[in-house]
């Protein structure tokens, strides 16, 4: 579904390479985490997923089709991109229009927009705030109007650059549940982000980019293991996989505090430890 | 150092009251994170104590502030802002000049500190937050994280008694953020400053701070030391506030009547709680106490 092959990339001849020789299968269905340092690559990489930026060198796919030959609006039937920071993405007058906006692009029926922009504002919260300016939002709800306006597109693949940022706990397992509800309709999912715990409870597979090379791919569960290369990354295993790798291979197959809990009580005997 | 006396605020043209009754009392030398939902009040409670609050939002404002004995009412905000320095949510919007170094200095130079010292002071704040290689940078175009940075660096070099912070690691990575606390410990510890920090990374807060205060709609509902708060497992998750996983860990040993002993708040704790458990010295009777390792 989304193919790279031997990508390199520079923004300029002169410019040293943000992306070196990438290679990245990713199948319909999955839902990857992306993650690394800033400055490592992952934003760019993303721009070249729905053709805002095209290959110094080397081949992406989405669907079968070139981004170095198909138009970024054909590539927008495919994927939808929700940028990082949403007041880059957001400039109508009303939170309607604002998510109206790119049916119209895409020639959506005029019968169907307005079920279709309702639909998804009640998804994300939205419907009070309808009529709103986007700019007299939080900067939360922002994030929720611009995550709207790219769901509603109803593309199988979706980019997203750190869509939980400015959101608080209960607002980040929100939109993260939505997120997964997507995934599980089937749709390919391909994020950014910081938050670690994010991608530990959401992501099946995690790749690290680190100065524009892939550094690791693989289950989240095994690359959440990997402390040296998250440390290189400016992260850090989530609190309980840390706690595990402290006890050598005893917890090795813990993912959550339940496991961990389950695997604590296998080996606690009252007086001594079972082995 | 800081009292609240029954202080309600709403915002001009707002009827709901953004705080509610607040009643506090800090003491110098405190680390107090405080969190709570978005809407639940933080960043008013902030802006009380570095005087934002009445002195820029107009609004409907019941009781007093004290800050360092004087009525926050009744000085100005050049006043208040001798004895609070302050770090906001949005570095771009505090930021007055176009170089790093510049950004450092003009408070420096506002308060009249000799131009020795400001050199002094300018570098031994970068060098506290990790920027020292920014410091001839323009401003515009450094990244999220950088930004926030020189605005911490910016308000510590005055050297404030009380630091206030909303959301200061909003855009820094794990490790970025990290950082962040242990210059805010180093600041604690070594010059006694009285630190508030407005913070979503509940992991951090119960790590670094000694107390730990819980707002919802308007009102401080859990305020204690770290543990204690922390006691409130269930009560957090239900305000949708995350809990550090070693803490969930600890609750789920404490049910399988396993652990009855004292929250961890970190890593090291818990390694400390599972070791205990496993080693079977564990006796439900005599809790052991985490302080003395």
């Amino acid at each position: 579904m989304i193919s790279i092959q031997h990508l390199t990339y520079r923004y300029d001849k002169k410019a040293p390479l943000i992306l070196d020789h990438i290679n990245l299968e990713i199948n319909k269905g999955e839902c990857v985490a992306l993650i690394g340092q800033n400055g490592s690559g992952k934003t760019t990489l993303l721009k070249q997923l729905n053709g805002l930026l095209k290959p110094t060198s080397g081949r992406v796919t989405i669907n079968g089709l070139d981004t170095a030959t198909t138009k970024t609006s054909a590539l927008a039937r495919h994927i939808g991109y929700l940028f990082q920071n949403p007041d880059h993405q957001i400039f109508c007058n009303t939170v309607y229009d604002e998510i109206r906006f790119g049916l119209l692009n895409i020639q959506c029926p005029p019968e169907e927009i307005h079920d279709r922009i309702k639909r998804i504002a009640g998804l994300l919260g939205l419907e009070n705030k309808l009529t709103r300016d986007p700019f007299t939002l939080s900067r939360g709800e922002r994030q929720r109007v611009a995550l709207a306006s790219v769901l509603v597109l109803e593309t199988d693949i979706l980019v997203l650059d750190e869509p939980t940022t400015g959101q608080d706990y209960r607002e980040c397992v929100e939109i993260m549940e939505i997120v997964k509800d997507l995934n599980r309709m089937g749709k390919t999912i391909i994020m950014v982000s910081h938050d670690i715990e994010v991608v530990a409870d959401y992501c099946e597979r995690t790749i690290i980019l680190h100065q524009g090379r892939v550094l690791e791919d693989d289950a989240t569960h095994v690359v959440l293991r990997k402390s040296e290369s998250l440390m290189l990354s400016g992260l850090e295993p989530p609190q309980i996989i840390q706690l595990a790798l402290r006890f050598g291979p005893l917890f090795q197959h813990v993912r959550s505090p339940e496991d961990m809990a389950e695997a604590v009580a296998a080996c606690a005997v009252p007086g001594g430890v079972r082995v | 150092m800081i009292r609240f006396n029954n202080v309600s605020f709403a915002y001009e043209g707002s009827e709901e009251l953004a705080v509610r009754n607040i009643n506090l009392h800090i003491d110098k030398g405190e680390f107090v994170g405080i969190i709570g939902p978005s809407g639940a009040g933080k960043s008013t409670l902030v802006s009380l104590i570095n005087g934002v609050i009445p002195h820029f939002h107009r609004g409907d404002y019941y009781g007093e502030v004290l800050v360092c004995g004087k009525d926050t009412l009744e000085s100005t905000c050049g006043e208040i802002s001798r004895h609070v320095g302050s770090v906001f949510q949005d570095p771009e919007a505090q930021m007055v000049t176009t170089v790093v170094e510049d950004e450092i200095a003009f408070g420096l130079e506002n308060f009249n500190v000799p131009a020795g010292e400001i050199e002094k002071r300018i570098t031994e704040s970068l060098k506290m937050v990790g920027i020292e290689h920014l410091r001839h940078r323009g401003t515009a175009a450094l990244s999220g994280g950088q930004k926030q940075r020189v605005t911490i660096a910016a308000a510590i070099a005055l050297r404030p008694e009380i630091l206030v912070l909303d959301e200061p690691t909003s855009e820094l990575d794990p490790q970025g953020s990290r950082q962040v606390f242990q210059t805010l410990k180093r600041l604690n510890q070594e010059y006694g400053m009285t630190i508030l920090i407005v913070e979503q990374k509940v992991m951090l807060l119960s790590e670094f701070c000694s107390r730990l205060m819980v707002m919802e709609k308007g009102q401080i509902i859990l305020d204690g030391p770290v543990r204690q708060v922390l006691e409130h497992h269930d009560k957090l998750l239900e305000l949708g506030i995350n809990c550090p996983r070693v803490v969930t860990l600890t609750k789920l040993l404490k049910d399988a009547s396993l652990y009855d002993g004292d929250i961890p708040v970190d890593v090291d704790e818990a390694e400390q709680v599972v070791r205990k458990i496993l080693e079977g010295a564990y006796d439900q009777h005599t809790a052991f106490d985490l302080s003395l390792r």
